[in-house]
């Protein structure tokens, strides 16, 4: 668990190699890294609450759905700065964190998942039915503000955005909270029996997983310039960001951004070929593989490979 | 010595089964005392219920004093009470020292965040149980029982208890392994720690005990040193089948 060089210098490799791929790539590759980059973000978010603590939440969309309906409604409809709605928009999905904290008090296990569940469907009525002036209603909303223009300026901005959350969650993950928060997913129980409260290392989970989905929904919103309630609220989406941590390896932060960049390149490589939905049965099909034999994930391969190296130029 | 653990008149029922019946007992700083009875007498359900992770429907439990019936199970073991388990329950990916780390973690988020590990202080609870420096990275999924009931001697030792609970602590283990945990508690039994032991192994439970109380269904039968309680009748007429 502890902190060693390498892991610095293969950060800072990553950090390099992302910001110098503008120069190399085409706009094209550089607008899928855009959404690979969000979708490691919101991966992040499910990893630090679902692949820590073992509470599966299917109820992502609705907390990333609050942070972008929250600063899309505060720039579009009332004129507030992005400056005072982004932060506006992370406070609000941060209290509805603590509301899907709830249920987890007293369930856990496919009854919480199917009650964080039932979050995202209510919030999907609510915004077609409540105040449809201020949300779109069932068309969302358009003309959104965006913060970039060009490629290149959002792939900076998105990759800025995701790798200060990965560095920072990684970081503190491997304090002795992270231990914590992997022990609850591991016994919870046990973790109560050694002293600690199960309640307030839940919540913190909770605020953080619901802090990093509104800042990624909201920064999301503020590229696309657009929101659509069916493709927010979808269940394509949700487990796209599920299937983005578990093939990448949860619990390790780099995981799930491996398994998003994985996942969005293999869909958008799959694409020609495969137009239609059957592109799903492709990915599904390497999902599923993958987590027959290598239950860790992807990440679990990237680590063996740099221990083979190391042990080839030792030996 | 003041009174490290006073229960009184602890009632659990469970609809129409009382696990615990009236149950009193007190325990003196620095004293070991013996839980003895039959399967199903009741002896996890009093653990439980001074851990917090069971209510009594009625009764109080007294810490040096203090009532802690209100209180959860992280308190109680922070105001100084700390339990074993009869079937170990170790964090399944997590090595021997990050096991013990859990047990001595601060229960402050802040505090987890900003201070490292004592990895000193876990190597010293994993020797002190009799792991050996090599076993520190060892899995659970690596262990044998004996080692994994000396992982949880360790993990509740880490949370600096005054009062110790173990819970058929004996079960699984080799004679050697026996010895050696015999000699951890005789060794803090010196240090002054107060135990209350629940055990089916007699003969390994005699020495390690200054008096014992002997409970069926949940109702206390008996009361002494480990020789009156073994010769008490109602004693052998129930625990030992008569004989």
């Amino acid at each position: 668990m502890g902190l060693r060089w390498f892991h610095f210098a293969l950060w800072g490799g990553l950090i390099v190699g992302m910001l110098l791929l503008p120069q190399v790539v085409s706009n094209g590759t550089l607008r899928t890294m855009i959404f690979a980059n969000y979708l490691a973000i919101f991966a992040i978010s499910w990893d630090v609450l679902s692949g820590r603590t073992g509470y599966v939440s299917f109820g992502h969309p609705f907390l990333i759905g609050i942070g972008a309906y929250t600063t899309a409604i505060l720039t579009k409809r009332f004129d507030v700065p992005v400056e005072i709605s982004i932060p506006v928009a992370v406070l609000f999905t941060m209290i509805a964190g603590l509301l899907v904290l709830l249920p987890a008090l007293r369930i856990r296990g496919s009854y919480f998942a199917l009650v964080t569940l039932a979050f995202m469907e209510l919030l999907y009525q609510l915004v077609q039915v409540i105040r449809p002036d201020l949300t779109g209603g069932t068309r969302g909303m358009s003309g959104i503000q965006t913060l970039t223009r060009g490629a290149a300026n959002g792939y900076y901005l998105s990759t800025t955005l995701m790798l200060t959350i990965a560095v920072s969650m990684w970081l503190l993950m491997k304090t002795r909270l992270g231990t914590a928060l992997s022990a609850i997913g591991m016994n919870e129980e046990s973790v109560r029996g050694s002293g600690l409260s199960t309640t307030r290392l839940k919540a913190f989970a909770f605020l953080t997983s619901a802090m990093i989905a509104g800042l990624g929904g909201a920064f999301y919103v503020h590229y696309l310039g657009s929101l659509a309630p069916r493709a927010l609220f979808d269940i394509n989406f949700l487990f796209t960001i599920i299937v983005a941590a578990l093939l990448g390896g949860t619990s390790t932060i780099i995981g799930p951004m491996i398994g998003a960049f994985f996942m969005t390149f293999l869909l958008e490589y799959l694409r020609p070929v495969l137009p239609g939905a059957e592109r799903y049965f492709v990915y599904g099909a390497i999902a599923l593989l993958l987590y027959m034999y290598q239950p860790k994930g992807l990440v679990e391969l990237v680590r063996r490979g740099f221990k083979s190296l190391n042990k080839g130029r030792t030996a | 010595m003041s009174t490290a653990l006073q229960v009184s008149n602890l009632v659990k029922r469970f609809g129409g089964l009382v696990a615990t019946n009236n149950l009193s007992f007190s325990l003196k700083e620095g004293e070991s005392l013996g839980l003895i009875g039959p399967n199903g007498a009741g002896k996890t359900t009093v653990f439980s219920q001074i851990m917090g992770e069971l209510r009594q429907n009625s009764g109080t439990i007294e810490l040096f004093g203090d009532e802690i019936s209100t209180l959860s199970t992280p308190q109680r073991i922070r105001a100084g009470v700390s339990r074993t388990y009869q079937i170990p329950r170790p964090f399944g990916e997590m090595s021997v020292a990050e096991n013990i780390r859990v047990g001595l973690m601060p229960d402050n988020i802040w505090q987890m965040i900003v201070s490292p590990p004592d990895t000193r202080r876990e190597r010293e609870l994993a020797l002190s149980v009799g792991f050996l420096k090599a076993d520190l990275g060892r899995m659970p999924t690596e262990l044998a029982m004996g080692d994994l009931r000396k992982l949880e001697m360790a993990r509740t030792m880490a949370t600096a208890p005054k009062v110790m609970l173990l819970d058929e602590v004996f079960a699984g283990l080799t004679t050697g392994e026996i010895a050696q945990i015999s000699d951890l508690i005789q060794s803090m039994r010196k240090d002054g720690m107060t135990f209350l032991i629940v055990s089916h192994d007699l003969p390994a439970l005699e020495p390690l005990i200054d008096r014992a109380i002997a409970i069926e269904r949940g109702t206390m039968i008996a009361e002494g040193t480990f020789s009156e309680v073994m010769n008490d009748k109602a004693v052998q007429a129930s625990y030992l089948g008569g004989v």
